[in-house]
């Protein structure tokens, strides 16, 4: 079931180390059962450096896996090690640990440099050692000139990027990003995708889940894929997607002139076919999902069309999933 | 202390002031709070509304020996015939040549005048005020005058039983028989009032209140938000969060226990009955009333907050939890200490204090009720209306004095069986166990949770 990519990217065979030699994040055969039904199954996995990116639909096992690491749930079967140590019973790791959870919920009330503040004391900072911190992180995460505002009045971008300064306040060797980039505006993702690329430059070890391809994509090439619970496939993503690319494709675009940018479209050679399933919107299928995608935009721009929205990453996915499972459900 | 020890402190205690303080912020951004805390102070204001009208307004006064009562129709009041010797029942014996007094100078005319009772097995007190006992003449001998047979003549002989902790009183007739209803009664209900308000309202209502609406949420809250996370993903134990958060929800209930207690401390001081301007002989009975609400709060937070983490709901377990507790309010305030039940609750030990303090504070307690119970002895305590002067009007009204039954019903003692003192701490002990076993129990439940939100 699982395919031979060539493994570029760091797995469990390829197991780094860091500096007190034990893998960052190990797991052994975990499993998590809810009653009869099964969260995760036999995941196996060990992660080291860099940025891992968890990729899955919903439901797919990437809250509950963050959550096992995060000592918040115990596993049914298996073993889990973080820093080498089993973090259920012992929370030593998470000296090392920042977390990024998915939660919009935050605490409204507070200052971002409160909140950061008071989050970093609890790694046993001082109130001074605390602040200065802080700001360091927020400045990082480039909040610094709001920093003094309220979380309740920020956009979701930038509570995402105040949640990743918590995280980041202990300077932390490993960093858990729970979907970080959802409801996020693109500028917002651009700045926080340049944060988490950043720290794997620094050489930390990043996961960060999403169930959006391109997202990921534009992140980091090691990739995982769950599905179902599973652990359908560790490696490089670039090698999926050369797979992918010859598989059909199809890409939605909602636009004003759909019967316009149609006859614009189905002139390139890549693709097959063009429907009109609205009066504003527009389905093109094509084998080289890759060349589609690097025209449109020049297309778009040359013959002034006015388009509001390309593409639903989900397809990309679930065609992946589709791919690697056999096209089974 | 080694330099590594000193570090442990030094980080313990960053993130339990960091986790306290937050708390206390986050209390202070809730409208609940303010909500909470508000409706506490209000309702205590309405009680002290009835506790005004009751010092503002002056109590029935009785004549309690009926002597007021010109019952031959002579023109003179009965006790003015006792005092010249003439026959009160009979209409022709009569003081000639004297003008009649007013029935009202034969009303409270001889109040109580104990001070100074001490536990002694035996004292003889008491003072005829209006010299209807020491009078000389044919209506009464000298061995009447000795009725209590302790060979002081015109006395009142208080024993106080070690064995049964209560004081008994045996009178010679017409000494201190005519009570001031006014004077005891509002006495009584002053320290009833504080009794009641302490234990019901403060150490029981409040107790319950406040951490019901304050510390179930503590950790639930956050669980069902997903905010736990952001602490629960730091290098702390659970244990160690639940125990700050209580910091947390202690910093903000105990100060207004001990501001509301100072408010009312300062109320019945200023309105309450006496001579002196403030009554300074309540305030350790405030003090002991506010130990006990912030012990008994410190508990039923803790296990309102365990209840919390234990069950999405445990909101209703907290309310089984009060019912029970009411009902051990109730045994503990109706049986005093003669029961052992309350022992297996929260507010009996929490109450069982605030009887210390009045027991230390108010050593005059017990005889001030057996005061109100004898009332001047007429009619005699356990015979009912049987006295000559039972037509009088309004004496079998007047079995006990104002306010004696509520003081009776409030005022209990420890029964634990030791010293004023080491009751005290023996309670005081029992509620800090209790709180400390709940944090124990809660953050083995804590620990074991998963945290799915």
């Amino acid at each position: 079931m699982m395919p031979d990519f060539t493994q570029t990217g760091k797995s469990e065979d390829t197991t780094s180390t860091t500096k007190d030699n034990v893998p960052v994040v190990v797991f052994k055969n975990v499993s998590k059962q809810y009653g009869q039904i099964s969260a995760l199954t036999d995941i196996s996995l060990a992660i080291s450096g860099g940025v891992t990116g968890i990729l899955g639909m919903n439901g797919a096992g990437k809250s509950t896996l963050f959550k096992i690491i995060m000592g918040k749930i115990r596993p049914s079967g298996g073993q889990i090690r973080l820093f080498g140590e089993d973090p259920w019973k012992n929370q030593s790791p998470y000296a090392r640990t920042g977390f990024v959870p998915e939660h919009e919920k935050m605490h409204d009330w507070m200052t971002a440099i409160d909140f950061v503040t008071t989050f970093a004391r609890l790694n046993g900072m001082t109130r001074e050692e605390a602040r200065l911190e802080a700001e360091r992180v927020l400045t990082f995460v480039e909040l610094a000139d709001v920093m003094h505002k309220q979380i309740g009045r920020f956009s979701k971008g930038m509570r995402q990027r105040v949640k990743i300064a918590h995280a980041l306040v202990n300077d932390p060797d490993l960093i858990v990003l729970d979907e970080p980039l959802q409801g996020c505006d693109p500028l917002a993702r651009t700045s926080i995708m340049n944060v988490i690329r950043e720290l794997g430059r620094l050489g930390r070890t990043v996961l960060v889940s999403s169930h959006i391809l391109s997202e990921i994509e534009r992140i980091t090439e090691q990739i995982v894929i769950l599905h179902k619970g599973r652990l359908l496939a560790i490696g490089n993503l670039h090698a999926i997607r050369d797979l992918l690319d010859q598989h059909p494709h199809k890409i939605a675009i909602r636009c004003e002139q759909p019967k316009r940018l149609a006859k614009d479209l189905i002139d390139i050679d890549e693709v097959t076919t063009v429907s009109i399933p609205a009066k504003d919107e527009l389905i093109v299928e094509t084998k080289h999902f890759g060349v589609v995608h690097n025209l449109l935009p020049s297309i778009i721009v040359k013959n002034n069309h006015h388009v509001w929205e390309i593409d639903n990453p989900d397809d990309n996915l679930q065609s992946i999933l589709e791919y690697l499972t056999g096209g089974l459900p | 202390m080694s330099e590594e020890t000193e570090r442990a402190w030094a980080k313990l205690d960053r993130k339990a002031t960091a986790i306290a303080e937050f708390t206390l912020r986050q209390y202070r951004t809730r409208l609940s709070t303010w909500v909470v805390l508000s409706v506490s102070v209000g309702a205590m204001m309405l009680l002290n509304l009835f506790y005004l009208d009751f010092m503002t307004t002056e109590l029935r006064m009785n004549d309690n020996d009926g002597d007021s009562h010109d019952y031959d129709g002579d023109g003179y009041p009965t006790g003015q015939e006792i005092l010249l010797g003439t026959d009160p029942f009979n209409e022709l014996s009569y003081p000639e040549g004297v003008t009649p007094d007013p029935a009202s100078k034969y009303i409270n005319e001889d109040d109580f005048d104990w001070d100074n009772i001490t536990k002694d097995s035996f004292q003889s007190i008491g003072y005829d005020d209006d010299g209807d006992c020491t009078r000389d003449g044919q209506l009464i001998t000298d061995s009447q005058k000795d009725n209590n047979g302790n060979l002081i003549p015109c006395d009142i002989a208080v024993y106080y039983s070690n064995f049964s902790q209560v004081y008994i009183i045996s009178t010679d007739g017409n000494v201190d028989e005519d009570p001031n209803e006014d004077k005891f009664g509002k006495e009584a209900i002053h320290r009833a009032y504080i009794l009641s308000v302490g234990k019901m309202g403060i150490v029981y209502l409040l107790g319950i209140f406040l951490p019901l609406f304050l510390a179930s949420g503590l950790v639930r809250n956050e669980m069902n938000d997903g905010t736990m996370h952001f602490m629960l993903a730091k290098p702390i134990s659970r244990g160690e969060v639940l125990l700050y958060r209580m910091l947390g929800y202690l910093g903000i209930v105990w100060p207004f226990i001990i501001g509301l207690c100072i408010l009312m401390a300062l109320i019945t001081g200023f309105l309450g009955p006496g001579e002196g301007f403030f009554r300074f002989s309540d305030l350790g009975v405030w003090v002991s009333i506010c130990f006990a609400a912030m012990l008994v709060s410190m508990v039923y937070g803790m296990i309102f907050c365990v209840f919390g983490i234990l069950w999405k709901q445990g909101m209703v377990l907290a309310i089984i939890l009060a019912a029970w507790e009411l009902g051990m309010a109730f045994v503990s305030v109706l049986a005093g200490g003669d029961t052992y039940i309350q022992w297996f609750s929260v507010i009996g030990w929490g109450l069982m204090i605030v009887d210390i303090g009045a027991a230390l504070n108010w050593q005059d307690l017990p005889i001030l009720i057996e005061m109100g119970n004898w009332h001047g002895g007429y009619p005699s305590e356990n015979s009912g209306c049987y006295y000559q002067f039972n037509e009088a009007y309004d004496i079998c009204e007047s079995e006990k004095l104002p306010g004696t039954e509520p003081l009776e019903f409030f005022a209990s003692t420890h029964g634990l069986g030791v010293g004023n003192w080491l009751a005290a701490i023996v309670a005081s002990s029992v509620l800090v166990i209790q709180a400390f076993l709940a944090w124990v129990i809660g953050q083995a439940i804590f620990k074991s949770k998963e945290m799915e939100v």
